[in-house]
């Protein structure tokens, strides 16, 4: 009785979840220019979405920006976690704090304090801007990411590896790096996500040249129903599937290793 | 070492000032001048007095608190299933999911489930309900944003319960307590902190959401968010602005003081 | 020959805390030492010192007759088996133990030659291509050992290797290690707080406490001869009595006066002495020197653990190898098993004293 509930409600509560997603989807396959009734089965809205030349530009520009900025953030992440790492006392605790500012912050209140800065600043409104936005606001992920790495870092490995007649560069490239590589891959992913999912902070902090998928979506869907974003969205959740079924492909696979080791 | 890893570290203290302390002071600054530059609390005053916008901050943050509460109410009993069911790892996959899909996209889609003709009418017909006004409406913006907040609540709560010592839940059956009580006198408070960290990741969001306000509650619901949004980027007085955003992150910071004060108790 | 000497060195911390009080040490070449002491006594600030993890703040290290206080960890021609292992996580065991002589740039065929020469030193052919992660502790143990062996150092330095490692597991390592050094013939530095183990293993013990050298010596010479109530308690075993000396050759204590084998105090001082449990012996009543009446015994499968208590109160720990014969019962020791211990003696002052009466007696 008590499984047959629970299964019930983990039924229920995924249906829920992925009910608006499927409803896009579904509905992107009508011939027709509502999400009311199902016309007929047709690739219309896709043959549509593939020769709107602008919104493809849009998506390859999101994409650009996304993978640019991740990197940048994760480089910078990375140093600012090793220098954190290193401090000790009062200046860390100041440093996490500080760090953490951007992650507990609203986005309404970074994009607006952002707005505010660029023209402090007299930086024109635009791709650059949304590229100093998003690598400023990944970077404290990334930095979160990759510090416990370096705290479960053993220190006597470093030792041993003095020990053992290795200096600087080789201890930092053959010892740390590969220890903390986790920790940075996963730092670079949600930086990645952050990029490609932020609307808020773009949309504060873009002029009228350039504009991010978020941005797009919200205009188009000011307007109404528009059976061509159903068609992007379906094009977005397979890649997502995909992303989602590579991850957990390679950690059943790290898993299983793990699991003949012990 | 000391003078090598300075030097990497550079770019990120330039971050620091950048990105993090020149916008809070800027914002600061601009919070408490006028339009000619001028020190003044005329921002702060105008605020205050405004019988508006103290409405629309109570609105808000009671919005923040039926939002969280309506996540929480969800999400609780979805973590504890899933801490129990086998293949754990795929169904809080399955959770994340969602959080890749763009959020305009998942809020787009609300616009034709909601709609006039949408599904969700079109069930409460065969139910024999005429259909109602569901899109534009404070009900709608409340689902739709805890609906989006699901998965923020679901993870640290499923991590406090995974991490869950199961010889504790077996020691207080086998003290004699019933699955309620085990439940309600030690289940529940071990997983308090994850709890906490919920409240946080999906009130301090919901406060200021702006763009679901004006896709899915119309014009009707105002909160901070949508201010702030409004003074910046439709009136441009961003004195004002900077005020409700002082003030929002004035309650940000109540917040998150009220969740995390009882932990530092133990 | 001296192959390091530790020269009046004193490790303070910035805290205040002071590791290590003016320590002298010298350690010749292809002998096995322990560094034996109890948590916090400054063992492995020691070893630290000497592998160069850390700097002494006075005193000076040398290493065959050189100063070597600032010469980095890495280009000293000594090696570290640490006490978690520290072994590689991402490199297997061939790579772990090439790791020296990768970054040597060591020609790759002498690399394979060298590991495969080491895997088998520490019977691990066939492991190479392993993960470190499925090892065993003690073969773990083993990696560890081979890849600072490798390296070819003139000193192996272990830091409480075996104390992660099984009852049984330890024994065979012990074992192991010796034969090891043996073998090549160079200087081992190991440091324990575990007595057996440097007992079992060493040529030389050094014990230490609260950041002093409290004595040297040979394991025999430690056991029997302990300079004070600390080395006595620590190593084995004890039965400390308060006594005083009546003239050469007699003591006091528990109310009786006893033959001894101790000479050169002055009679009337204060002394301690030491009884181990394995020297004393319970025969019938009449035949002991003290009557005790037995408490309780155990049976620990080489031994009898028995305790017992005298008329004047203090409870004696007997080592036998048979049952107490009768509840009550006769305490037996020959004079040479009474250790007299002056209060407050070093090291030096004891040895003088030693060679004094020792001289004496030829």
């Amino acid at each position: 009785m008590k499984r047959i509930g629970r299964a019930l409600y983990l039924i229920l509560a995924f249906v829920l979840l992925y009910l608006p997603i499927v409803y896009l989807a579904y509905f992107s396959f009508s011939s027709g220019k509502d999400m009311v009734r199902f016309q007929h089965f047709s690739w219309v809205h896709y043959q549509v979405l593939w020769s709107d030349k602008e919104l493809l530009a849009i998506f390859l520009q999101t994409i650009i920006l996304a993978i640019l900025s991740s990197l940048i953030a994760t480089a910078i992440g990375t140093c600012g976690a090793w220098g954190i790492f290193r401090l000790r006392g009062y200046r860390r605790k100041t440093m996490l704090v500080l760090n953490n500012v951007l992650m507990v912050a609203p986005d309404v209140i970074i994009g607006a304090s952002f707005l505010i800065c660029f023209t402090a600043l007299g930086i024109g409104l635009g791709f650059f801007s949304v590229l100093l936005s998003h690598i400023a606001f990944s970077i404290p992920i990334v930095v979160l990411m990759v510090l416990p790495r370096l705290q479960d870092l053993d220190l006597t490995l470093i030792d041993a590896a003095q020990d053992l007649g290795a200096g600087r560069g080789v201890i930092f490239n053959q010892i740390v790096l590969p220890e903390i590589m986790p920790g940075i891959l996963s730092g670079l992913f949600m930086a990645l996500t952050y990029s490609l999912d932020d609307f808020a902070v773009t949309f504060f902090v873009t002029g009228n040249g350039f504009k991010t998928l978020s941005v797009e979506i919200y205009s188009r869907a000011r307007q109404g129903i528009n059976l061509e974003i159903n068609a992007l969205s379906t094009v977005m959740l397979l890649v997502v599937m995909l992303l989602a079924g590579g991850y957990l492909f390679l950690t059943r696979q790290h898993e299983l290793a793990l699991g003949a080791r012990s | 070492m000391r003078s090598k890893s300075s030097f990497f570290i550079i770019p990120y203290v330039l971050w620091l000032l950048l990105f993090v302390v020149m916008p809070m002071i800027l914002l600061a600054v601009n919070a408490f001048t006028n339009g000619q530059g001028q020190v003044s609390l005329v921002n702060l005053r105008a605020f205050l007095t405004n019988g508006a916008c103290l409405k629309m901050m109570v609105n808000s943050f009671w919005y923040a608190v039926l939002i969280t509460g309506l996540t929480l109410l969800i999400s609780y009993p979805l973590a504890l299933v899933i801490a129990h069911c086998r293949h754990q790892r795929v169904w809080l996959l399955l959770v994340i999911l969602p959080t890749w899909i763009n959020l305009l996209l998942k809020t787009y889609a609300f616009i034709g489930l909601l709609g006039q003709h949408g599904l969700i009418n079109q069930a409460l017909q065969l139910i024999g309900l005429a259909p109602r006004q569901l899109l534009f409406t404070k009900t709608a913006f409340v689902i739709v944003a805890a609906y989006i907040e699901i998965p923020f609540m679901v993870l640290p709560i499923y991590n406090s319960l995974h991490a869950l010592d199961q010889q504790i839940i077996a020691a207080a059956r086998d003290l004699g307590a019933s699955s309620w009580q085990t439940f309600w006198r030690v289940v529940w408070p071990l997983t308090l902190p994850g709890v906490r960290a919920g409240v946080q990741a999906v009130f301090i969001p919901s406060l200021s959401l702006f763009m679901i306000t004006r896709l899915i509650g119309g014009n009707k619901v105002i909160t901070l968010g949508t201010a702030i949004e409004e003074y910046f980027l439709t009136t441009m007085n961003w004195h004002m602005g900077s005020m409700i955003g002082v003030i929002l992150i004035v309650i940000m910071v109540l917040v998150l003081l009220a969740t995390s004060g009882k932990e530092q108790n133990k | 020959m001296k192959i390091i000497e530790l020269k009046h060195v004193t490790r303070q911390y910035p805290d205040g805390f002071t590791a290590l009080h003016d320590l002298n040490l010298s350690l010749e070449s292809g002998k096995f030492y322990s560094l034996l002491g109890p948590s916090g006594s400054g063992k492995t600030t020691i070893l630290r010192l000497i592998a160069g993890f850390d700097q002494p703040t006075q005193g000076e290290i040398l290493f065959n007759g050189r100063k070597i206080n600032d010469l980095p960890a890495a280009q000293r021609p000594l090696n570290t088996v640490f006490q978690n292992y520290a072994l590689f996580p991402h490199l297997n065991v061939f790579e772990n133990i090439a790791f020296g002589l990768k970054v040597k740039k060591v020609p790759a065929d002498q690399i394979q030659v060298k590991v495969d020469r080491m895997l088998s030193l520490v019977r691990l052919e066939g492991f190479g291509q392993r993960s470190v992660q499925e090892l065993s502790g003690g073969q773990q143990q083993r990696v560890a050992i081979a890849r600072a062996l490798v390296n070819q150092p003139k000193v192996l330095l272990l830091d409480e290797s075996l104390s992660a490692l099984d009852k049984k597991l330890r024994k065979t390592m012990q074992f192991e290690l010796r034969s090891i050094q043996k073998q090549l013939g160079i200087t081992f530095i190991f440091v324990t707080h575990d007595q057996e183990e440097a007992l079992a293993m060493s040529d030389e013990i050094f014990v230490l406490n609260e950041g002093r050298l409290q004595q040297s010596g040979s394991p025999s010479a430690i056991y029997d001869e302990p300079v004070n109530e600390f080395v006595a308690r620590f190593i084995g075993d004890s039965n400390l009595l308060m006594g005083h000396m009546i003239r050469d050759f007699e003591v006091e204590f528990d109310n009786h006066r006893f033959e001894c084998a101790d000479a050169g105090i002055k009679p009337g001082e204060q002394v301690q002495v030491l009884l181990r449990p394995e020297d004393l012996s319970l025969v019938a009543p009449q035949q002991g020197k003290i009557v005790v009446e037995v408490l309780s015994q155990l049976f620990l499968g080489d031994h009898y653990e028995i305790w017992a208590k005298d008329d004047a109160g203090f409870n004696w720990l007997i080592h036998t190898v048979e049952k107490a014969p009768t509840k009550r019962c006769g305490l037996h020791f020959a004079p040479d098993a009474i250790h007299v211990m002056r209060l407050g003696e070093s090291e030096s002052e004891f040895d003088q004293r030693l060679s004094q009466y020792e001289d004496n007696e030829k």
